[in-house]
């Protein structure tokens, strides 16, 4: 007789936020990641207790998925950040320690958590109007037609992965090659509603950065004595299949197949494969690709005859290939191929790349499929390296919704807050019945107090953040030490559009246009679209973590 | 057999009411955390590890996995009753417990009965008192909420939702979206409620205009409403949005070409394409030359295969069809060819959507790939993919049948979960709102003894109306709705006390007085617990309310009597005006529903002692189902009907045991 197993009861945790080992976890992980904030942040190597690879990274989405805790609490933090970060590849730390240092400064101001949780949904409605209309000091509108707005944004992103180990020409390197590529996935003349291309990015190991390049068209890894035809006729037809051809039949069924040992269907089934194979051949098919394996006899066939040969192509690859060369994937084996599902390829070459001997397919017009390869000394550095290219072109694409960009380097957290503190002192809205006046100025300063910090976590070398009274943007002073480690000079505020020799006059505020000067463009950018949801989904996650008042843990 | 005597008499728990009280006030220490304007959500995880996120008062107690038998009885009944309405399982547990705690007091002032001891004692007169509690529910309360509680409420009639959506200032619009709103403020935090109370609106809107009732409509919408969301976290809750179309939650399998031509023809397949040559336990013989099958090769059985799958493919593409929706995954060849004809296939389409797709475009399945008729073809106004999320998916629009969809965004899974689930309990809701014909069971029951008691009625508080003085049976209009925020309760407690006292005067009975100064008194807990953190506005709030019905004459918009007189609406308006809208609004008949369930789930916990030794007698095998909480609520029902019968079993029975 089958006995029910008895579950155990839940485990329960009454007010998360007044528990002294909760608190302790959310505010270690808030400076875990606050080190990693920043072109200057600190490392952080992964690895599991018995061993394993080791990554090394400052990227909040590496970073994140591996700090799983045991406390739910903490983990409904760290997921939806992690969300946030899937969807737009960028500003995962600032959602990440804006949220923790909101959640930690209402603790600490003792405010009723309703009051708290009402008055930051203003104060975030009021940042992102701000933030959204036209007269906002903090945005930048992005020329699209120039790419240097493009590199700078791009740079922005490359240049705070210090995990990377880029020197300053090979971070403006790569950045090129993320706005090259980039561009290189936009259709040039087509009508109606644009899609974009791809990008595939392979990864090369050992070889200097220096080397990394954006080629149009696709790279598809081949076998080492790789045979290719005389350039005889361009445009090469070539045949996609998506069936496995190593003569086995899977769509036969669940039955059983009982075979006399007279019988040989191996050489049956081969014998219907070469027939396809002469087939292709008779129709002057220069290249053969196959998703899955293929008969090795059938191989030796196709490269006698002249065919390139490609197999093994993975599933991820099939839709570039598809769109490069307008083939058709074939799956019959019984039937001739249909003169249709033939695609064309413009051009076809073997580069080699380090260890790596790749074929290299062009289109015959014009396509949206590029190829990136990126080279790095070792495995850990790579691909930190690709995860960064990664965000960058996801960055890059944002802009194309939205082309404006936000001042990088702190100054934007350090604008809002000023204005934010100010809008606060002037105009208190009816919040109802469950927030008073008092309540509301003292979550505002709360709110004033988180932004600031997130933007004091980009200084990790002892320095000191200040804020100039006049556009509220900031600057550090730094310490003796790292005085020679600062890229941007030390005479400059966050974001680079200032300089310290201007004299500051009041604290007026909105402050003076800062555009007026044309050629003042600032050199660090953030991404307009992805920094706007990070800001929301901050405060929506520390308004849900404050408003949890109980905890209940199935342990079973 | 012994074995099993052994543990029948290990199972015997006598359960005092002191214990039962305990318990139920332990549950409600938990539901207080997140009750009311102050309360907020708790945080838990499965034992998947899955977490989730709640207010809803259902998910926290059966989250708690309870081992207390009593306890797992009242989360039963909690979960039972709002899988019906949708709404008021923490008001259940509050009630239940100041109910029971009200119960416990007036038990153990009783004088004690001689032969019994006096635990005993208290367990009769808490049984006898429950007992007559829900009699008393059964019969009157009915009348008394339609009487004195409704007439101050306003009625919102089922246009509304489309009136909502093309007159924004339309007053009755407003109050949908408050009466979801205020639902909503119980279930999710603070802020977005009304943002999503609009959105609400703006999907039952769209469905209303496609049916005719509106609580069939809402049936739809809870029957299906896991194929008419999807939820895509990483986003804030302010894109959350309407969208035209069904989306099946799948991306096509074939490159989705752009179907300029319109309309678009679909097709559902249940099948496979191509057909498998062997089913499991087939076998098939190959080289044998004399058997059945001549064949010495495979190779000609799985050319017939591409072959039938040509040939499907062939009539599908004279039947004009470039959308096929799949159930299973089908073979790398079928997808080659349907993309080579120019169809975009979705494979793996979930069941449910399936049946909805079916249901809305009114065309059968293909089953038979052989019998592919022109009846299984529907048309479509557009079939493209959309990208919500990291997930591409397809979105169909049917052209006799505009559905539509709900995108739920949310920062994390566990934020649109809840998302989700607080809009499923919200149609239901408004289903129980808005549900016809629910009275009508109750009237004919109590038909009998109406005509007794309605004039005990009229005659002390309603001297002035005639209309109800003629009337025999009161029903309450479907989508009677009354400021939120413990009106209700204040009404009832008021009209309650009123009852009692013409009950005393006109010598009804003694024990009547009880009952309603108990149930009045647990009734006062609710607007408690809401105002806790300012009992100012408590004293306030009450002030206002009973000022209001001593001095206004009763409006009787909301009845309607057994022969269809219904009164001028336009009446019915002027009352409400005098409450404060802020605090939203809630349905009558939700809470009358409400306070039957506590009610009845009260005489559970009153006669709980007597019923486990009842249980002990049965066979054998029947025990080991008894670990199931669910099981003691179903035999519970059945002995219902002869608990005394079975007390005296019980007592015979025991003897006989101990013999």
């Amino acid at each position: 007789m089958s006995r029910l197993v008895k579950k155990s009861p839940s485990v329960c945790t009454d007010l998360p936020l007044d528990n002294a080992d909760i608190c302790n976890k959310l505010r270690l992980m808030r400076e875990l990641l606050g080190s990693c904030y920043g072109p200057t942040g600190r490392l952080k190597q992964i690895h599991n207790n018995i061993g394993g690879r080791v990554v090394t990274t400052s990227s909040s989405s590496v970073l994140l998925p591996a700090i799983a805790s045991s406390e739910p609490f903490v983990n409904l933090i760290r997921t939806s950040i992690l969300h946030h970060v899937r969807r737009f590849g960028d500003c995962g730390l600032f959602a990440a320690i804006f949220c923790l240092s909101l959640v930690e400064q209402a603790k600490q101001s003792g405010l009723r958590a309703k009051a708290v949780i009402r008055s930051n949904e203003h104060l975030a409605s009021l940042c992102t109007d701000y933030l959204k209309q036209g007269g906002c000091g903090c945005k930048v509108k992005l020329d699209l037609c120039s790419g240097r707005d493009l590199v700078a944004l791009a740079r922005s992103v490359v240049s705070s992965k210090p995990a990377c180990v880029l020197t300053e020409p090979e971070c403006v390197h790569i950045s090129r090659l993320a706005v090259r590529a980039f561009l290189l996935t936009v259709p040039c003349d087509t009508p109606g509603s644009v899609s974009l291309g791809q990008t595939v990015r392979v990864s090369v190991e050992g070889l200097p950065v220096t080397h990394s390049a954006v080629v149009p068209g696709l790279l598809v890894d081949t076998a080492e004595d790789v045979y290719l035809s005389q350039p005889c006729s361009l445009p090469h037809p070539l045949v996609l299949f998506s069936a496995s051809l190593a003569g086995d039949l899977s769509e036969l069924g669940d039955g059983l197949i009982e075979v006399h040992p007279r019988v040989d269907s191996d050489s049956q089934v081969l014998s219907q494969l070469l027939e396809l194979g002469n087939q292709v051949v008779r129709d002057g098919v220069k290249v053969f690709v196959c998703q899955k394996v293929i008969h090795p006899v059938l191989q030796l066939y196709l490269t006698s005859h002249g065919v390139t040969v490609v197999e093994r192509l993975g599933v991820t690859l099939m839709e570039p290939l598809i769109q490069l060369t307008g083939a058709q994937p074939v799956a019959t084996l019984h039937s001739a191929v249909q003169p249709t599902a033939y695609g064309q390829v413009g051009g076809l070459s073997v580069r080699r790349f380090g260890s790596k001997t790749m074929l290299h397919l062009q289109a015959c017009g014009e396509s949206a499929i590029c190829t990136i390869i990126l080279c790095h000394r070792n495995e850990t550095m790579l691909n930190e390296l690709k995860v960064t290219c990664q965000k960058a072109e996801h960055v890059l694409r944002l802009a194309l919704r939205e082309p404006s960009a936000l001042r990088g380097g702190g100054c934007t957290e350090t604008h809002l807050a000023a204005y934010v503190r100010r809008q606060s002192k002037s105009e208190v809205p009816a919040l109802g019945r469950g927030c008073s006046q008092t309540e509301y100025l003292r979550a505002a300063e709360a709110f004033c107090r988180s932004l600031e910090s997130v933007a004091r976590s980009l200084e990790h070398d002892g320095g000191t953040s200040t804020i100039d009274p006049t556009h509220a943007h900031r600057w550090t002073r730094p310490s003796d030490v790292a005085t020679e480690r600062r890229g941007v000079g030390a005479g400059c505020c966050g974001c680079g559009s200032l300089d310290g020799r201007e004299t500051w006059t009041s604290a007026e505020f909105p402050p003076a246009d800062l555009l007026r000067d044309a050629s003042v463009q600032p050199g660090v950018l953030d991404s307009f679209t992805a920094k706007l949801n990070a800001l929301q989904v901050a405060v929506e996650t520390a308004n849900l973590a404050l408003d949890v008042r109980y905890v209940i843990r199935d342990v079973n | 057999l012994k074995k099993y005597k052994l543990e029948v008499m290990l199972s015997v728990k006598h359960l005092h009411l002191k214990h039962a009280l305990q318990t139920v006030c332990t549950l409600e220490a938990v539901i207080l955390r997140s009750f009311g304007p102050e309360g907020g959500q708790v945080l838990f995880t499965r034992d998947t590890g899955q977490a989730m996120l709640s207010c809803s008062g259902t998910q926290i107690l059966k989250a708690l996995r309870l081992e207390h038998p009593l306890a797992r009885m009242v989360v039963e009944c909690v979960w039972k009753h709002s899988a019906v309405t949708g709404d008021g399982s923490k008001t259940f547990v509050l009630l239940l417990a100041s109910i029971l705690r009200l119960i416990h007091a007036a038990a153990s002032k009783a004088p004690g009965v001689s032969q019994w001891s006096t635990e005993a004692a208290e367990a009769a007169t808490a049984r006898h008192l429950a007992d007559k509690l829900l009699a008393f529910a059964m019969t009157e309360l009915d009348d008394l909420i339609c009487v004195s509680v409704a007439p101050h409420g306003f009625c919102v009639s089922s246009e509304d939702f489309t009136t909502k959506t093309q007159l924004p200032s339309c007053p009755n619009g407003f109050c949908v979206q408050a009466l979801l709103s205020s639902f909503f403020h119980t279930r999710l935090d603070y802020v977005h409620c009304d943002f999503l109370s609009g959105l609400a609106c703006e999907l039952l809107g769209h469905w209303k205009f496609q049916n005719d009732t509106l609580s069939f409509a809402l049936q739809f919408l809870n029957d299906n409403f896991p194929a008419l969301h999807t939820q895509v976290s990483g986003f804030p809750v302010s894109s959350s949005h309407v969208i035209e179309g069904q989306v099946i939650h799948r991306d096509f399998a074939t490159p989705c070409l752009q179907v300029n031509n319109q309309p678009v023809k679909a097709v559902v397949v249940t099948e496979y394409l191509q057909p498998k040559l062997l089913r499991r336990g087939d076998m098939l013989d190959l080289g044998c030359g004399g058997r059945v099958t001549g064949e010495k090769s495979i190779i000609p059985f799985s050319a017939w295969t591409e072959r039938s799958l040509e040939s499907v493919i062939a009539t599908l593409q004279s039947l004009g069809v470039s959308v096929l929706l799949c159930a299973v995954k089908q073979s790398a060849a079928a997808l080659a060819l349907a993309a080579q004809a120019e169809m975009c296939l979705v494979e793996c389409v979930s069941e449910e959507e399936l049946s909805l797709f079916v249901r809305l475009s009114g065309v059968a399945p293909i089953s038979d790939c052989w019998m592919i008729q022109p009846e299984n073809v529907a048309t479509l106004t557009f079939c493209k993919p959309i990208q919500l999320g990291a997930h591409r998916y397809a979105d169909n629009l049917i052209t006799s049948f505009k559905p539509c969809s709900l995108v739920i965004c949310g920062s994390g899974e566990v934020q649109t979960e809840q998302y989700a689930s607080a809009f499923q309990d919200a149609i239901r809701m408004l289903f129980t709102t808005w549900e016809p014909t629910r009275m009508t069971e109750t009237t004919a029951l109590k038909k009998p003894v109406q005509s007794h008691q309605c004039t005990s009625l009229n005659a002390h508080n309603l001297t002035e109306d005639t209309v109800c003085r003629s009337s025999d049976v009161y029903v309450l209009k479907p989508g009677c709705v009354i400021p939120a925020g413990g009106t209700f309760e204040f009404l009832l407690h008021h009209a309650l006390l009123q009852h009692g006292r013409s009950c005393s005067a006109s010598n009804y009975t003694n024990t009547g007085v009880g009952v309603s100064q108990i149930l009045a008194d647990a009734l006062l807990t609710v607007p408690r617990q809401i105002y806790s953190h300012n009992l100012k506005s408590f004293l306030q709030t009450q002030t206002r309310v009973t000022s209001f019905t001593s001095n206004q004459p009763h409006h009787f918009m909301l009845l309607k009597n057994a022969r269809g007189t219904t009164e001028d609406p336009e009446k019915g308006d002027e009352p409400s005006k005098l409450f404060t809208l802020d605090s939203g609004l809630e349905s009558v008949s939700c809470k009358h529903q409400l306070l039957l369930a506590v009610l009845q789930c009260l005489t559970i916990c009153c006669v709980d002692s007597l019923f486990i030794r009842a249980l002990i007698f049965k066979p054998a095998a029947y025990l080991y189902s008894f670990y199931e909480s669910k099981i003691y609520v179903r035999c519970f029902s059945l002995f219902r009907s002869s608990i005394m019968a079975a007390v005296k079993i019980t007592h015979c029975l025991l003897h006989l045991v101990l013999v």
